[in-house]
């Protein structure tokens, strides 16, 4: 395994002892980085964006993903948690946000931060963006939300030419995490390396873009870690907390953030929420086509009905909304926020991504056009067997259909022999 | 190296199917490697054109034509063809019926979207003759 491949597989891991060479995971991986060959096991061969689909569809739970569950918990006084707005909709309709808040205290976390009002804060401040940047000419239109992790992976790998529709702006958990340890910093002289934020979240992929973020050149956060790896533990503390202690200070706009849909209840703005993988893909090349020019805002999710349906959440994604949907009405869909507030410190540059080099760093590099005669002639190979193969798109030769075979058999990564109808019906291409 | 040809059918009032040319023609540009934003050129035109032939035209073909120098759609329908091609490339002029309407489409910006975002675009139709668009894009500055 060369230096480049094990940086590609850092995240997610097959274990090859429980594979059964079933062709599932490399069915549903949309970026078809998943080949069945050698040894009848699964393995990561191309670009993962830790997606997780593996996961979910794997029947042998034989695909895991690393997660920070290492994470040194012993000393939490120099311990900001900040916690995904999905925590609040995991435990009953009966508790409240604050509640949650107050038992992660209880827990002995030094500082908690409710994620909730950051959220309004950046709806606000996407608003400012995209009523700043739509009339100018030849605007990206829409512009597409940057929170969700996978999706902004799906775009720097799959549609790079739609990375200028991600506004430059901090999502509300980098917010969350740079505020806090400088304000902690400033209060208390401890030194920000010292103090390090926590995030509470339903998404595996959280984690994994805290150590290798696209968009931002570090993450200001230090690590996550999974809504079920703290769940009984929280579930105990928040019995009997004193609730003389305000922490949630958001409204339903803010609370609503976990469900598909969440970011833009607060927009006044022409905006879609689409959530499922094949949804976001299928969308995302309707934008690439140059299609829903007429609307400002998209937000994506790869999970189903959003972050409730991420898979580090406890409470069943249904369940979990319901709760949600009670706790949004009784705190109301008022904003909570100073619009003259964000205004100001929009204008201050508060939400703006240094253009540092992470920015799009993903990017795919541009060819030379001798490297472009070299794609043409390797397409036309490609179109000469694919015009050979039965379109079955069965899998049983180890690649995700008919046209990655193609594709690898032109790249040397298998051969012809692999396709099963063509050894068996050596002339079934004939008979079309 | 021999250039890439390689057609799609379109096929008349098919709205469930309408797209899926454009969307394999803007996978295999990727696959390719071409410039992102000349990928995305392409598709915007590629996808109008075959949404004008569903919508307007008769059964039809994509031919895309790929070199290191060019690429080129010929999208031809041999539907009731363009009564004023002037006319036509003009924003906001439509011949859309309302059932297009209601579909979202039929906002007069086919025909000048794609001259907007192709290197060049000729227009070979007339009344009652079906309509042949070529729709040529320069592969030039990918250095």
């Amino acid at each position: 395994m060369t230096a480049q491949d094990t940086e590609l597989v850092r995240y997610v891991q097959i274990d090859e002892s429980l594979c059964n060479g079933c062709v599932l995971c490399m069915k549903a991986c949309p970026t078809k980085a998943i080949r069945v060959k050698e040894g009848n096991v699964a393995r990561i061969e191309g670009v993962c964006i830790d997606c997780w689909e593996c996961v979910r569809v794997c029947p042998k739970g034989a695909i895991k993903a690393i997660t920070s569950d290492t994470f040194d918990l012993t000393e939490k006084d120099n311990i900001i948690v900040a916690p995904s707005t999905v925590l609040y909709s995991q435990f009953g309709q009966d508790i409240l946000p604050n509640d949650v808040l107050l038992g992660l205290k209880r827990m002995g976390f030094g500082y908690i931060h409710d994620q909730s009002y950051t959220s309004e804060i950046f709806n606000l401040a996407i608003e400012l963006y995209i009523n700043e940047n739509r009339e100018k000419p030849n605007a990206p239109l829409p512009f597409i939300s940057p929170v969700c992790p996978v999706v902004v992976s799906l775009i720097a790998y799959r549609f790079p030419s739609l990375l200028g529709h991600i506004p430059p702006l901090v999502t509300p958990r980098e917010i969350v995490a740079r505020e806090g340890k400088e304000r902690l910093s400033a209060k208390h002289g401890t030194k920000a390396k010292d103090i390090k934020v926590l995030h509470i979240t339903p998404c595996p992929s959280k984690m994994i873009c805290i150590k290798d973020p696209v968009l931002l050149e570090h993450s200001y956060l230090d690590a996550a870690m999974g809504i079920n790896s703290i769940y009984e533990e929280l579930k105990n503390s928040i019995k009997d907390v004193e609730d003389d202690i305000v922490l949630h200070h958001s409204s339903g706009i803010g609370l609503s953030w976990g469900m598909s849909g969440g970011e833009i209840s607060g927009m006044e703005l022409k905006c879609l929420a689409i959530s499922g993988l094949e949804e976001t893909i299928h969308y995302l090349e309707k934008i690439e086509m140059g299609l829903l020019g007429d609307i400002d805002y998209v937000e994506f999710r790869t999970c189903t009905e959003g972050c409730l349906g991420g898979p580090y959440a406890v409470a069943d994604k249904y369940q979990a909304k319901h709760n949600l949907q009670k706790l949004i009405h009784m705190f109301g869909m008022e904003k909570r926020v100073k619009y003259s507030y964000v205004k100001k410190l929009y204008d201050r540059g508060w939400f703006i991504i240094d253009k540092s080099p992470g920015y799009g760093k993903r990017k795919l590099p541009q060819l030379t056009s001798s490297e472009i005669s070299k794609g043409i002639d390797r397409q036309n190979s490609i179109e000469e067997i694919l015009r050979l193969l039965p379109r079955k798109e069965c899998g049983a030769c180890g690649c995700p259909d008919c046209a990655t075979f193609a594709e690898d058999v032109v790249d040397g990564r298998t051969s012809l022999q692999s396709c099963m109808f063509l050894t068996l019906y050596p002339d079934f291409s004939k008979r079309f | 190296m021999t250039d890439l040809v390689k057609s799609f059918n379109v096929t008349a009032r098919d709205f469930a199917k309408a797209g899926e040319g454009s969307l394999q023609i803007q996978s295999l540009l990727k696959s390719i490697g071409f410039d992102p934003d000349l990928i995305r050129r392409i598709s915007i035109c590629a996808y109008e054109a075959e949404m004008n032939a569903v919508m307007h035209g008769g059964d039809g073909e994509i031919v895309l034509t790929v070199s290191s120098r060019d690429i080129v759609l010929e999208v031809s329908d041999d539907g009731p063809g363009i009564k004023d091609v002037e006319l036509a490339l003009r924003e906001g002029y439509s011949t859309a019926t309302p059932e297009h309407r209601e579909m979202g489409f039929g906002a007069g910006m086919g025909l000048p979207n794609i001259n907007k975002n192709a290197d060049s675009l000729a227009i070979d139709s007339s009344d009652g003759r079906g309509t042949h668009l070529k729709i040529s894009f320069k592969v030039e500055n990918t250095q």
